[in-house]
């Protein structure tokens, strides 16, 4: 179902039809399965029983933008709850996730999305991101979201995450790096601080087969 | 302005009647009790962590939320019914002990607290209610209460009644939820029935073994630091913080229920 809507949409790319989205029902004739094509947007494919992807939270990434996590469906996800102005292990959290990066293949880095979520929801605005986005050199496969009090404490409890703001205005918080497969199910998950790097980007490659 | 004030008035007037305000989420009909301003002083805390959060007045549900509460709350709502919950938002215990999806059964009788709840499924709960769960801090400085003045903790009937309960095995079928005598802020159960799922109960930074507390949190927790005790001497409050801190958002037993808090409006707050 899904390849056969990508596989129209290309099609229909590669007619050159530079048309308006509708176009697509349009041409419907000449590429046969019509409601296939049609329904494809409102016909978002139900997600499995373990797919965080279930929860119905939403964030905004640091453009400013509504994004929900199910729109990471279809791609394999290293997620990681941070905080922008954090001194001790965050830094570490996103240089570790960049050091994944790397180290995987380029068919799976290609679709990979890195994901960092803040716990700081006063600080760490979507304009706060955004610098923190350009101070890390993050490229466009890297997603910065910020949600409310309540967006972040489900995030947190789908992933184990604890965590506990500080008199300082900072968080104490687990340090832990969640990898989802395509399904938005956890498929790993590395916790604590030191090393781990080549077996989480080869449970990376095993999540992104699925 | 005139209007404003008027209406303030009137406001007021309807709380200082009943200083007990009733819900108005569809089919929650649980009666909610004021808890004035106070002072939390966390159990456990590490040296970042401040010794007395200043908590705001709020209201909290009279008692814990019922088998016939959530019965309501399932029948509106079918994706939490035992049969249908995703298994990412409740373990498999959920409900177990109810006959069906829509019977609770012997096991557990309308006024009995409902147990075998997650958190995702109380916070469904609450939200569905118009309310929200309350805060570790909250409920904490709730459950301070003694039955004659806002802190009980050197009460003789509340000590007593409270170690009773917790030297007391589960019982198979829960006693009735409103039946337990009120305290001081006139709040039932909060101590005598089940253990209730706190909104922040992720908060807990205890890794479960007090050596590698204090050792290897350093890697696991950014920005843990050793951990101290406010009071040794509250036993309750330390099964209560290891409880929340073995806990996954998906768990649920058979001793572990909720009950719901909302914010206190302004003029509440303002109330003696």
């Amino acid at each position: 179902m899904k390849t056969t809507v990508l596989f129209l949409l290309l099609t229909t790319l590669a007619l050159g039809a530079e048309a308006p989205a509708d176009a697509c029902c349009k041409e419907a004739p000449v590429v046969k399965k019509a409601d296939a094509c049609c329904a494809a947007p409102a016909d978002a494919a139900p997600f499995s029983a373990k797919s965080l992807y279930q929860t119905d939270v939403a964030f905004t990434d640091d453009a400013g933008r509504s994004f929900q996590l199910g729109e990471l469906h279809g791609r394999p996800v290293v997620l990681t709850m941070f905080f922008a102005s954090c001194g001790y292990a965050c830094p570490l959290l996103v240089t570790d996730m960049q050091a994944i990066r790397a180290k995987l293949p380029a068919e799976i880095r290609d679709q990979a999305a890195f994901v960092l979520v803040s716990f700081d929801v006063e600080r760490d605005t979507p304009a706060a991101l955004a610098a923190y986005r350009e101070q890390r050199g993050l490229g466009r496969d890297w997603i910065l979201l910020h949600g409310n009090d309540d967006a972040v404490r489900e995030l947190a409890a789908l992933l184990g995450v604890k965590y506990k703001p500080e008199t300082g205005g900072g968080f104490s918080h687990s340090n832990l790096i969640t990898l989802l497969n395509r399904e938005g199910e956890v498929a790993y998950q590395r916790n604590g601080l030191k090393g781990g790097l080549d077996e989480t980007a080869a449970a990376l490659v095993v999540a992104g087969a699925k | 302005m005139y209007l404003r004030s008027l209406t303030a008035c009137c406001c007021l007037a309807a709380l200082a009647l009943a200083s007990a305000v009733a819900a108005h989420g569809a089919g929650d009909t649980v009666v909610m009790r004021t808890i004035p301003a106070g002072t939390y002083e966390p159990l456990l805390r590490t040296t970042k962590d401040a010794a007395a959060v200043a908590v705001p007045a709020f209201l909290l549900d009279e008692r814990a939320v019922t088998n016939a509460d959530y019965l309501a709350f399932v029948t509106a709502n079918p994706k939490w019914r035992r049969s249908q919950v995703s298994r990412l938002f409740a373990d498999e215990s959920y409900l177990q002990h109810w006959t069906g999806d829509l019977e609770p059964g012997p096991a557990a009788p309308p006024g009995a607290p409902v147990v075998r709840v997650s958190w995702f499924a109380a916070r469904a709960y609450a939200r569905w209610a118009g309310k929200r769960l309350p805060t570790t801090a909250e409920w904490e400085l709730a459950a301070r209460a003694g039955y004659d003045g806002p802190d009980g903790r050197n009460e003789e009937a509340m000590k007593r009644d409270l170690y009773a309960w917790l030297a007391r095995p589960v019982p198979a079928v829960l006693g009735d939820a409103g039946a337990l005598r009120p305290d001081f802020h006139g709040v039932r159960g909060l101590h005598g029935l089940v253990w209730e799922w706190v909104d922040d109960f992720n908060t807990a930074m205890v890794t479960g073994e007090s050596r590698a507390d204090t050792g290897l949190d350093r890697d696991l927790f950014c920005g843990a630091g050793s951990v101290g005790a406010s009071d040794t001497t509250d036993y309750a409050a330390f099964m209560r913080a290891a409880l929340r801190s073995s806990l996954k958002g998906p768990n649920t037993t058979t001793s572990l229920g909720f009950r719901c808090a909302r914010d206190a409006g302004p003029l509440t707050a303002s109330l003696p």
